[in-house]
């Protein structure tokens, strides 16, 4: 927690109101954002993206696994975040797990869409090797190095740059396995398949302090929320999934209002993400 | 839900027969198909409330809306833990959990961990937490039977337990959920079509106060159709606060939607 005076308090308050914010932003600009890609060399992509203070790892390992057996023409992916207790003292043991299952659970609504697997933002059944024997599951892990408010968003931009980094091995199935037995795979090592990542979503969360609300948030300004909501968005427009935080209620008039704002405001973070992933990528392959 | 096998019930359990192997019973063109219990797309499930449930508890609420029960207890305020930091407001702790066999398959219900914290994050909105300064409240809610649209029943059950057991609050919370099925919009859904939905929308709210306490969106939605269902589960909600209310104040609390 961060622990301001009730002066630094009414000079976030009413900077907000005025929209000029302690860092100079206005109430609707994000902080510059920086983003690395192959940033572990033993994931099968990864990404590191920071806002300001905040900074975060995304990592994708793909491994072999049965599917479901409901789903039998549809892969797995797990999303897990870890909040490292190098951030904050408070993560220690486990003070973080909380705030870690909040996140898990935040992505993996944004990211996997509705039951039927419909509005996902990665596609199952591109996962799936030979259906009802072999998927690839995926596991997406956030790492949370440093915390400086917005985490959701900055986690949601690693993961999709993450995705974008990530090269699926080519799988040879061994023919002549029939009935129940398990086919012979050959994992390729040389040849690798690019994900599409044209479908992930950005996250964006809208903090309301005071009668206002802000993006990209401070943990000083987050600390002074009555509510936030994540509404994560696709390049069409769509609403893929949204959380609230934060006690307070709402008006709902105020939400469809934040729906309508963080649309206009995805549409941007999407473009900005896209060339830094694409000016990431290039930059990688140089070096 | 792998359990479609073993047909013959081993444990106490009346849920529904798995729908494993039959296929998808509506199309997404298809608009006139029936729900299979047969509601109209936006008419809810008859609900039960009853309170003081459990005698041990400050306040408790027992709800059951079709094959979904839910029995929820409320402890306290009571003093905070020793490590707990001074705090000026009270504090609320919630736990979800299902029994064994609140699924069709044994023991599933501990998929749904986040269900806690959306339940503290549905209630502390409402609940004036600086009546109990020092003092945590608890609320347990189990999941006695899970048929649907458990979390709402959960929270709608929660919030009449803390109203029983007389903690201050601004408002009951009611909660009502819709899935999206191909084109349509169907509230209140049974676990059957829950695990068909495209999408769902969970709200939960103030009625009297007309504020959303918690608003989860899962799946692809425009934003007409986030309008659309954020109208239907207003209106259920203030509807649904109206039977709880009626359950709140009768000797006998009886009442059905």
């Amino acid at each position: 927690m961060v622990g301001l005076s009730i002066g630094e308090k009414h000079f976030i308050q009413g900077g907000i109101a005025q929209d000029l914010r302690s860092d100079g932003r206005k109430r609707l600009t994000t902080r510059p954002i920086y983003v690395e890609t192959g940033v572990i060399s033993q994931a099968n992509g990864s990404a590191r993206v920071r806002m300001g203070a905040t900074d975060v790892i995304a990592s994708v390992k793909a491994e072999l696994g049965r599917p479901n057996a409901l789903q039998p023409d549809k892969g797995k992916v797990v999303v897990n975040v870890d909040c490292s207790p190098t951030a904050a003292p408070m993560f220690e043991g486990r003070g973080g797990e909380e705030l870690s299952a909040e996140l898990s659970v935040a992505l993996q609504c944004c990211l996997l869409g509705g039951k039927s697997g419909s509005g996902a933002g990665i596609d199952l059944s591109s996962l799936v090797v030979v259906e009802g024997k072999i998927c690839w599951d995926l596991y997406i892990d956030g790492l949370v190095v440093s915390s400086d408010g917005n985490l959701l968003d900055a986690l949601g931009a690693a993961i999709k740059a993450a995705l974008s980094n990530t090269g699926i091995p080519k799988v040879n199935v061994a023919a002549g396995a029939s009935g129940d037995e398990q086919p012979e795979v050959d994992v390729s090592d040389e040849e690798f398949l690019q994900f599409d990542t044209s479908r992930v979503p950005v996250i964006v969360t809208l903090t309301k302090v005071g009668r206002h609300y802000i993006v990209d948030a401070t943990s000083e300004e987050e600390s002074q929320m009555s509510s936030a909501v994540s509404i994560s968005i696709n390049r069409q427009g769509h609403i893929c999934g949204l959380t609230k935080r934060g006690g307070a209620g709402l008006d709902p008039s105020i939400i469809l209002d934040m729906i309508s704002v963080a649309k206009t405001v995805s549409e941007q973070l999407i473009n900005t993400l896209d060339s830094h992933i694409a000016a990431a990528e290039a930059g990688e392959e140089e070096s | 839900m792998a359990g479609k096998g073993g047909a013959a019930p081993s444990t106490y359990s009346p849920s529904p027969t798995t729908q494993k192997t039959k296929s998808r019973i509506f199309g997404n063109d298809d608009v006139d198909w029936v729900r299979s219990d047969g509601r109209e797309f936006h008419q809810c499930r008859p609900a039960f409330f009853k309170t003081g449930a459990v005698n041990a508890a400050a306040g408790s609420a027992y709800a059951e809306f079709g094959n979904t029960k839910v029995i929820v207890s409320v402890f306290g305020p009571r003093e905070s833990k020793k490590a707990m930091m001074y705090s000026d407001i009270g504090r609320l702790n919630c736990n979800v959990s299902y029994t064994t066999f609140a699924t069709p398959v044994r023991g599933q219900g501990s998929d749904h961990k986040e269900f806690s914290s959306m339940l503290h994050k549905a209630l502390e909105g409402a609940i004036i937490l600086e009546t109990f300064p020092k003092t945590t409240v608890d609320v347990f809610a189990l999941v006695l039977e899970s048929g649907g649209s458990d979390l709402p029943v959960v929270i709608s059950c929660a919030s009449l337990a803390l109203a029983d057991a007389g903690i201050m609050m601004y408002d009951l919370v009611t909660s009502v959920s819709v899935s999206g099925l191909g084109k349509n919009l169907v509230i209140d859904p049974i676990l059957e079509e829950e695990s068909y939905q495209d999408g769902s929308l969970m709200l939960t709210c103030m009625p009297s106060r007309y504020e959303v306490t918690q608003l989860t969106i899962t799946g692809e939605w425009s934003t007409p159709k986030i309008n659309e269902g954020m109208q239907i589960c207003l209106d259920a909600c203030s509807k649904l606060a109206v039977v709880m209310r009626a359950c709140l104040k009768g000797p006998d609390s009886t009442l059905e939607e």
